[in-house]
């Protein structure tokens, strides 16, 4: 073969990671050609590492949905492209451009969506690892950023049409519950950490829907919550080098609870107190349901990493995990201070309820610690009598909680198994049924020639007949 | 804007003959080649889209699939050709002798003025426009006619097969665009034409669609795809409302729909001889892909181009068609067409994705003939030519 047709032996980790980052670049920006081609540029990096992987056929499987949401873009780029004129903002829009707005935001939606996991279609794909990298417990993670982006970047397409908004708000609503539960239910801290990923970003999706906070000010929160869990994730994947060390394991606790608040606040001031419409209490529990156990989680799994050394090796007194802590606990208030100063200005009374779920989590989170913490001291106080009476037995409720605990993860499993199950049972019955309905096509046309003859007379006969009648 | 596109597909055409009776004596199957490919690059240069004329195309088609007697699948593609394309040509010429009768001309522009008088029962000309339009409908291939394009494509020669499909596809478009030359002077008739030509068109993009999404055989694939460009045309011409359907857009419209179905049918069509059988996304890829990855890629262009992938002349066609329903309001038929062009870009990015498909550490040891490599390039060039040109025109 001539060597100018030949390709050059390329690493598919470096081709992978130059498309994917190419893809999440592209996907940053307001043109929605550019965008589509971003998330296919991300699903070909998927494909481009899933099939260098060793187990390649379970891999490409796994990640063949990933051209869906980008199919979705290319469609909505498209409505754009059918009709450049068209307006989201024109009074009393109809027929063919109202549907045209409708199937714009219809697209845009579904590809944020299911990136973010807000649909029955690959919803548990946070389950398991990417493919191929040694990051690959990290490389999920992507995925619902890429969503959150979709929805954010593209929002001026899809807010202003209420069945879009409507819809996501509650799809996303759904998602947070549902992945919290999952990173509730799973022992693993790397597969909580991306279950929690999948939980903030739909809340930030949420507020983009309900759209009571700016634009810069989202991006920001959520910059602050996903990256925050990012970092820590892909941390853990080096030694769980942000829980080494008290103070920073600490730190990094304090970060990622405030970054988790900050986010989940104006949500939460937006469904109780805002001026949406319907039962807002009921609103208001179902996000701070989530918000709360997440904010559990955040607070009791984030625990000082066991030091497995007898001589602990010396290390810089500043990291890079310290860094990032201070600027991830610093980027929520912030972009909440920036919120305030661009008009949003809850009342006292709603303020303080909307912090009541994270910070009721975050508390019960520091019980067992505590209780643990004293126990403990309670020994070496007991064993430190001269006496040697014998230590205080635990409380009746502290001795519970392990079993509690453990019951709670079960249930979290079962509930998160059960709605997968009936969600993929649900969009069966769906295939299925639209496999019935299209199967004639195929037993239309067996293949033998005399069909064709009787197909066509039968054709004309109606086309004969049907005039006759009306 | 044909003759170069025509060119290059002959060339192309001539090459895989070529590779087809390697070691046999030259043959004179060169020369029907000669006449299919005006025919099938410009519809325009159809003198007139006639009974007549219609017939000798068909019958050309069919005595080339007919002529090598050894070839079965030669001879079960002409067969199924004279079964569906016989009765429907007679029917259409039957519906075209009633309207003669009724109107006293047999000129079409001038039969609708005729009938505008209203001195004929409607139900006549109603049950004979129908009639009279239905050749048009199975020669472009739309469901559910959509069975003869893909039979033809899994059992013609490649060197034939395109050439063919596109030629019957054209002289369709030329049979509808000739048959409602003028129907505008006659808003009744436009009526019962324009109702046949949405529900036509409707039903080829779904069931077309939903065709693609069943199929597994790439060839199958290509010759679905190809009836999707059908579509396209019934859907031009039903959104055709106030502006004569034979006028200078419509014709510019067809000419360029042609010469681009051509060049892309004839990539297609050589392409999916070298693609596997769809095995799911971790089966073994293409031994062309393996071989000659970046041949692979670039054969890809016709494909996608036939598949409306943006970008492509392919594309710029589905999207001209889509306007146009848009600026008439067609709603229904709009959905239709954006289902139709998802389900054809899916099933150009699943077929790409498969023909690389998972890894495999065996190189194949016998390379792809040139012949076919160098078919494949000059397709891609050709689709890349258009694009050009497209993107060129004002």
């Amino acid at each position: 073969m001539p060597r100018l047709f030949r390709i050059p032996p390329h690493d598919p980790r470096i081709t992978g990671g130059v498309l994917v980052t190419a893809g999440l670049a592209l996907l940053g920006t307001t043109s929605l050609w550019l965008a589509a081609l971003g998330l296919e540029a991300v699903a070909l990096a998927f494909w481009t590492w899933a099939r260098a992987d060793a187990a390649a056929e379970e891999q490409i499987p796994r990640w063949a949905w990933l051209r869906r949401p980008a199919l979705a873009l290319w469609l909505a780029a498209a409505v754009h492209a059918v009709a450049p004129t068209l307006s989201h903002t024109a009074p009393g829009l109809h027929g063919t451009l109202r549907m045209l707005t409708r199937v714009e935001a219809a697209a845009i939606v579904w590809a944020g969506l299911e990136l973010l996991a807000a649909l029955p279609l690959a919803r548990p794909y946070s389950d398991l690892p990417g493919p191929l990298l040694k990051i690959r417990p990290w490389i999920p993670v992507l995925l619902p950023a890429a969503g959150f982006v979709v929805l954010w970047r593209q929002a001026t397409h899809w807010e202003r049409v209420p069945e879009a908004r409507a819809v996501a708000a509650i799809l996303l609503l759904v998602t947070t519950l549902l992945a919290t539960l999952r990173a509730f239910g799973r022992r693993q801290w790397t597969a909580s950490l991306r279950w929690m990923v999948v939980a903030d970003s739909a809340l930030a999706g949420m507020l983009v829907a309900l759209g009571t906070v700016s634009a810069e000010m989202i991006f920001l929160l959520w910059l602050a919550s996903c990256g925050g869990r990012a970092f820590v994730l892909a941390g853990e994947l080096r030694s769980a080098a942000p829980r080494r060390g008290a103070a920073l394991a600490r730190l990094w606790r304090l970060a990622t609870w405030v970054s988790a608040t900050a986010l989940a606040w104006p949500v939460l001031l937006a469904v109780g107190f805002g001026s949406v419409s319907g039962p807002r209490w009921l609103y208001f529990a179902s996000v701070g349901v989530p918000v709360a156990l997440a904010s559990w989680l955040t607070v009791r799994r984030m625990v000082r990493a066991p030091e497995r050394r007898l001589v602990p090796r010396p290390g810089h007194a500043v990291t890079l995990s310290h860094v990032g802590a201070v600027i991830t606990l610093g980027l929520g208030p912030l972009a909440l201070l920036g919120a305030w100063w661009g008009g949003l200005e809850p009342s006292w009374p709603g303020s303080v309820v909307a912090l009541g779920p994270a910070v009721v989590g975050g508390w019960l989170g520091l019980v067992p610690e505590r209780a643990d913490r004293a126990r403990s001291r309670a020994a070496r106080e007991a064993a430190r009598a001269p006496s040697g009476a014998a230590p205080p037995p635990p409380a009746r409720f502290t001795s519970m909680l392990p079993r509690l605990g453990r019951l709670a993860r079960a249930v979290a499993r079962a509930v998160f198994r059960f709605v997968i199950a009936l969600e993929q049972r649900a969009v069966g019955l769906v295939f299925g049924f639209a496999r019935t309905l299209v199967s004639p096509l195929r037993d239309l046309h067996t293949g033998d020639a005399q069909e064709y003859l009787l197909f066509l007379v039968g054709l004309s006969v109606l086309a004969l007949v049907l005039p006759l009648l009306t | 804007m044909t003759a170069l596109p025509a060119l290059l597909v002959f060339a192309v055409a001539a090459l895989l003959l070529a590779l087809d009776r390697r070691g046999q004596a030259p043959t004179f199957a060169f020369l029907p080649l000669l006449v299919l490919l005006p025919l099938a690059a410009a519809p325009a240069w159809i003198p007139f889209a006639t009974g007549t004329w219609t017939a000798l195309l068909i019958a050309l088609v069919i005595a080339m699939l007919a002529r090598d007697g050894t070839d079965l699948l030669h001879g079960e593609c002409a067969v199924k050709l004279l079964w569906v394309m016989g009765p429907a040509l007679a029917l259409s010429c039957a519906g075209q002798a009633l309207l003669t009768v009724a109107t006293g001309t047999p000129v079409v522009r001038e039969q609708w003025g005729v009938l505008e008088l209203g001195l004929d029962p409607s139900f006549l000309w109603s049950t004979s426009l129908p009639l009279s339009m239905l050749v048009g409908l199975v020669l472009l291939g739309g469901a559910p006619f959509h069975f003869w394009a893909a039979d033809m494509f899994q059992g013609a020669r490649p060197w034939l097969g395109p050439l063919a499909v596109a030629a019957l596809q054209a002289a369709g478009a030329a049979w509808l665009g000739q048959r409602l030359a003028g129907i505008e002077a006659f808003p009744e008739a436009w009526r019962v034409a324009e109702a046949l030509l949405t529900v036509a068109a409707g039903i080829a993009f779904l069931a077309g669609a939903a065709t693609l999404a069943l199929q597994r055989r790439p060839e199958r694939r290509v010759g679905t795809l190809a009836s999707l460009h059908g579509a396209l045309v019934l859907a031009a011409l039903a959104a055709a409302h106030g502006r004569a359907p034979s006028g200078t857009l419509f014709d510019v419209r067809i000419a360029a729909w042609s010469a681009h179905l051509v060049v892309a049918l004839a990539g297609a069509a050589t392409l999916a001889r070298f693609l596997p059988v769809s095995g799911g996304p971790a089966a073994p890829g293409a031994a062309l892909f393996r071989r000659h990855p970046v041949t692979g890629w670039i054969a890809l262009l016709p494909l996608f181009s036939l598949a409306g992938v943006p970008g492509t002349p392919g594309g710029m066609l589905w999207l001209a068609t889509a306007r146009d329903l848009a600026s008439t309001g067609r709603n229904g038929l709009l959905l239709a067409l954006a289902i139709a062009w998802l389900a054809s870009f899916a099933t150009a990015g699943r077929q790409a994705l498969e023909a690389f498909g998972a890894p495999s550490a065996a190189t194949p040891d016998r390379a792809v003939a040139w012949q076919v490599r160098l078919a494949l390039w000059a397709t891609s060039a050709g689709i890349a030519l258009l694009a050009v040109r497209a993107y060129a025109r004002p």
